[in-house]
């Protein structure tokens, strides 16, 4: 494991990401030289049109998958050094996540989905904070429903819930209000930032949505892949 | 254009768009789950079927070989040429024996005989088996003209080797064998006297036919399947008096018993592929609709009805169907073939191809099983609200009474058909039940204490463990059907093996092998010393006194009186009864009470009772040398006829039979080491004479060996059909479990937690499975033990420990390669 020096310090940062898939005897280039370093406690807002690569990189930098080519450094951890469960207890100690089709579990209570990411860091108070959590974002009254007992923006208020639930360095949200009408998108989209505001966590944002992106301190615009624009950064 | 394929009553055009959504839903691995079950199910039942056919028709043509033909008619009269042309008109083998006693003589002694002259065709079936230098060995047809083949007890009572000389009637012949084994020889182990075997163009030559000759005339016939039963109708149609469809599940109840046990067995194991296959199959058709809600949801908002909604199912699940039995039967037919190449030479016969009734029963086996349980979960589909592509929570609840009740129905309807016996069918039946109603009720109750008890510390065991209640429905189900498969398995395997040992034990190594016969009272003390001097253990006597059966409550009994054949016999001839202990260790009371020394009665065995319609305290009137004695029926018994021992149809009270005339018999087991005995006993006491049934016993044991081995082929293919059933079970969570890998691993679980949370459901879920099972099979197997095969229930206790332990295991592998593949893939494409 690389550590790096203080002066580049940043929370995050990419060096050439490349990711290429393979399809039948074409290799496709998904992203293409990609690199940035964004700061502590700062909010980025990756934009584009939709196959431009924005849930690719997302997903790179999260390490929920490796590229072809290039490296991300993560709470100053290289990330291409890491086997697959180094990668799983990096997340569990720094990252949380809000996806676009909500990712809960089914099976699991809103209580029991916001309590997880805690039990798997071994915390023995998981079910008080996911309470206090779930409380946090109105949803004190829904403990013990599933999933699919909730509305859209019911669940997506519990994946930001548990999300927040490790306090964790870094949030990555993808799209998070890909699922939700305009007025329920808001209403997640300004509790996001205010979980953000008050937790102090890096914000890395997916979204195409120009208002959102605009609410970010930073922005990189991708194209077919590459970088188009970057603002922040 | 109408591109959605629906018309303008919601209802779909035709088939080609079934057809599509098949194809479409087979590519994209929709349907693949329940179209490999539904495969692997008609592939195990046909393959069962027509290789169980195959092997019952060997196991029936075996037994034919104990009457050395498909058919026999026995007769006190030359057989009629009328028979002989009806047999030529359907093309079957004729062959022909004439049996009757004679006096041989060989060197300067006399020895009376059982001439035995058969045509050039005899055997038809089976084949003789001639003693060389101690060896068996087979021979074709019988023996040539002008030559004679002798058993050894002829060979030892005129004290003559191979290649000497015999006179019967007028005419010599040359010893040239020493039988060892006749086909039909076991089915006359009662003519103990020695047999000497000649060709029936010798015959004549003899002059020993005359009128009034005590000649059994016996016309043997074999064929093919159909001619044989088509000639067997057109002779009880044509039989005289005196004239006898000889039949081997008549003759001997030894073989009779085994016959009916080999039988059940088989059955038994059909059977229980039908039970995993429809376990496999409820699996596979929840998921299926699981896995449409979304694109019925998409459907319904284009405009199709609930009606055409099911149109479209029901239209894919019979294309469904046609590409299932098609390739279910084509494997199971292959299988068979496969199966009867390998097992070709465990049969003294070509195995006799199968009919076309397996594969019938296997197409309505699985078309029955296809919509019996498919049918329920498509009614749910016909229920889906087209709000569902807006909100996910617009799921129609499933009709689980209405799928129990169908299911259940389905599962009785093609236990009761496969059965074809009240009592196999009501034990399948009740298993069945019994089964699944303790499996879901256990597991139900699991559900319900399982978040309230302690925990382990670890999160993935405590998670994994939680999954089972958090899962309700199909913890549930998952449980029930593992243990319906487990529990055949178990049937199968550990319980079918205390079975065949309780089977096996039931006709010891050390079962009497000879009976003497015709010993006088003041013999006894002699003989028993002789036994005590060759270090034999002394046997018992039972006393014999010869009677004839006269009059059943005062009416008088003539034999043409009675419709029954059999009951007709049982008048026609003359009774051996006994007396002494009031009753034996190897019979059972069936009804009435023990007969007392002092008060006259009879106990008569429950079969003959049931033959001649006897009930106890009817009056039965026996004719003992002239003199009639009247006595009630005080009890039935149940007589183990497997015992090998000696054994009354009916016996007496001491006083009422103590003073008549009597001889004793007696059975005793003789090992091949001292079989000199037997003939040092009849020189010593020439009145005697000794029985050698151990030829019987190997046919017995044959039979029992054949049908040990037919069961375990049958049992390859019911683990197949159970592995199908493991794989169903693992599959109805596979994309539930692969979502929630992706998501523990994205929150940060390492790949040990992944694997411990799957392992802990899996092997929860499996072990008590196998517990459940263990259980299930247990009961069955003792119920199957006493109730079927009326044999001793011998458990094996340790199966519920060891069934836990191997369910859990083999849940736990099952799912190993899925666990693999999702841990080995990146959590984003896996979510994705």
């Amino acid at each position: 494991m690389e550590i790096v020096t203080p002066q580049a310090a940043a929370i995050l940062q990419a060096d050439s990401l490349t990711k290429q898939v393979a399809f039948d005897h074409e290799t496709l280039t998904i992203l293409d030289d990609v690199s940035f370093k964004l700061p502590v406690a700062s909010t980025l807002a990756i934009v584009g049109a939709s196959g431009s690569g924005k849930s690719t990189l997302l997903g790179l930098l999260a390490g929920l998958d490796t590229p072809t080519r290039g490296c991300v450094t993560l709470a100053g951890q290289r990330l291409d050094g890491l086997d697959e469960d180094g990668l799983a207890r990096l997340r569990a100690e720094n990252v949380g996540f809000v996806f676009q089709s909500f990712q809960l579990l089914g099976a699991l209570t809103a209580l029991d989905n916001v309590a997880l990411p805690l039990e798997l860091i071994g915390r023995s108070d998981a079910r008080r904070v996911a309470e206090s959590l779930l409380a946090r974002v109105g949803l004190g009254g829904r403990l013990l429903h599933r999933p699919r007992e909730l509305s859209g923006g019911e669940q997506q208020r519990v994946a930001l819930a548990r999300a927040f639930a490790t306090r964790p360095k870094l949030l990555f949200a993808d799209e998070p209000t890909g699922n939700l009408d305009t007025q329920t998108g808001v209403r997640v989209v300004d509790l996001l930032f205010e979980l953000n505001a008050e937790a102090a966590t890096t914000l890395v944002l997916v979204t195409h949505d120009e208002r959102l992106a605009a609410r970010c301190a930073c922005k990189l615009r991708l194209a077919a892949g590459r970088v188009l624009e970057r603002a922040g950064l | 254009m109408n591109t959605s394929g629906i018309n303008g009553d919601g209802q779909l055009k035709n088939w080609g768009i079934a057809w599509r959504w098949l194809k479409r839903d087979l590519t994209a691995g929709e349907l693949t789950v329940m179209a490999l079950a539904l495969i692997i199910a008609i592939a195990a039942m046909s393959s069962v079927g027509f290789f169980t056919d195959r092997v019952r028709q060997a196991l029936v043509q075996e037994a034919d070989q104990l009457l050395a033909a498909d058919l026999v008619v026995n007769a006190d009269r030359q057989i009629p040429p009328a028979f002989l042309e009806e047999a030529q008109r359907r093309s079957l083998h004729i062959g022909g024996i004439a049996t009757f006693p004679s006096m041989a003589r060989g060197g300067e002694r006399a020895q009376l005989v059982t001439v035995k002259a058969v045509s050039a065709s005899y055997p038809l079936r089976g084949s003789v088996k001639l003693s060389r230098d101690g060896d068996e060995v087979t021979v074709a047809g019988g023996p040539k003209a002008g030559e004679a083949w002798a058993d050894a007890r002829l060979y030892d009572a005129l004290d003559l080797k191979p290649g000497a000389g015999i006179k019967v009637g007028d005419k010599s012949f040359v010893l040239a064998g020493i039988v060892a084994r006749e086909p039909d020889g076991a089915m006359d182990i009662y003519n103990f006297i020695p047999r000497l075997l000649i060709n029936d163009t010798d015959l004549p030559a003899t002059r020993l036919i005359q009128p009034g000759s005590r000649v059994r005339y016996r016309l043997l016939l074999a064929g093919e399947h159909n001619a044989v039963d088509s000639m067997r109708l057109w002779l009880k149609a044509n039989l005289q008096r005196g004239q006898r469809i000889e039949d081997v599940k008549e003759a001997r109840p030894e073989v009779k018993i085994s016959l009916e046990r080999a039988e059940r067995f088989l059955r038994l194991s059909a059977l229980v592929s039908v039970f995993l296959a429809a376990a496999a199959i409820a699996l596979a058709a929840r998921r299926y609709v699981e896995r449409h809600l979304d694109s019925v949801a998409l459907l319904r908002t284009l405009g199709m009805t609930q009606r055409g909604i099911i149109n479209l199912f029901i239209r894919q699940y019979a294309l469904l169907a046609l590409v299932s039995v098609t390739a279910g039967l084509s494997i199971g037919w292959c299988a068979q073939f496969a199966l009867a190449n390998a097992l070709s030479g465990m049969f003294d016969t070509v195995l006799p191809p199968a009919g076309p009734l397996p594969a019938l029963a296997g197409a309505g086996i699985g078309l029955t099983l296809l919509f019996g349980f498919c049918l329920p979960p498509l009614l749910r589909l016909r229920n889906v609200s087209p709000l569902r592509v807006l909100r996910r929570d617009a799921t129609p609840q499933g009709n689980a009474p209405l799928a129990f009740a169908l299911g259940a129905a389905t599962l009785a309807g093609l236990i009761v058909w496969q059965a074809g016996d009240a009592k196999l069918a009501g034990l399948a039946l009740g298993g069945l039940l019994g089964t699944v109603g303790s499996a879901a009720l256990v597991a139900w109750s699991l559900i319900f204490a399982l978040p309230r008890l302690p925990l382990p510390a670890s999160v993935g065991w405590r998670f994994g463990l939680r999954n089972v209640s958090r899962r309700r429905g199909l913890s549930v189900a998952q449980i029930v059907a593992l243990s319906l498969g487990f529990m055949a398995l178990m049937l199968l395997t550990v319980v079918r093996g205390d079975l065949l040992g309780a089977w096996d034990k039931s006709v010891p190594a050390d079962a009497p092998n000879r009976f003497i016969i015709n010993i006088q009272p003041e013999q006894r003390a002699d003989i028993a010393k002789a036994f005590t001097e060759a270090q034999l253990p002394a046997p018992t006597f039972a006393p014999m006194v010869r009677a004839r059966l006269t009059s059943i409550n005062g009416r008088t009994m003539a034999p043409e009186s009675l419709d029954d054949e059999k009951a007709r016999r049982l008048v026609e001839r003359e009774f051996n009864l006994s007396w002494g202990e009031s009753l034996r260790a190897d019979n059972k009371l069936v009804a009435g009470r023990v007969l007392a020394d002092t008060e006259p009665g009879w106990s008569v065995e429950e079969g003959i009772a049931k033959t001649l319609h006897i009930q106890v305290g009817d009056k039965l009137t026996y004719d003992i040398a002239g003199t009639p004695y009247t006595a009630p029926v005080l009890s039935l018994r149940k007589v183990d006829w497997d015992s090998f021992r000696v054994n009354f149809f009916v016996v007496g009270n001491r006083a009422l039979l103590e003073n008549q005339p009597a001889s004793y018999v007696t059975s005793f087991h003789l090992p091949e080491a001292h079989s000199a005995f037997a003939s040092s006993l009849t020189h010593s006491f020439v009145n005697l004479t000794v029985i050698d049934v151990s030829a019987i016993l190997k046919e017995v044991r044959g039979i029992l060996g054949k049908a040990l081995s037919a069961v375990e082929v049958v049992f390859i293919f019911s683990v197949l059909a159970g592995l199908a059933v493991l794989y169903a079970a693992t599959l109805a969570t596979h994309d539930e479990r692969k979502q929630e890998a992706a998501i523990l691993r994205t929150l940060g679980a390492s790949s040990k937690t992944v694997r411990q949370a799957a392992s802990a459901e899996l092997l929860l879920i499996g072990g008590l499975s196998g517990l459940l099972a263990a259980g299930a099979a247990l009961g069955i197997g003792a119920v199957a033990a006493q109730q079927l095969f009326n044999l001793p229930a011998s458990m094996s206790w340790w199966l519920p420990l060891v069934g836990a332990v191997a369910g859990a295991g083999a849940a736990r592998l099952a799912a190993a390669p899925l666990l693999s593949r999702v841990l080995a893939t990146p959590p984003l494409r896996a979510l994705r």
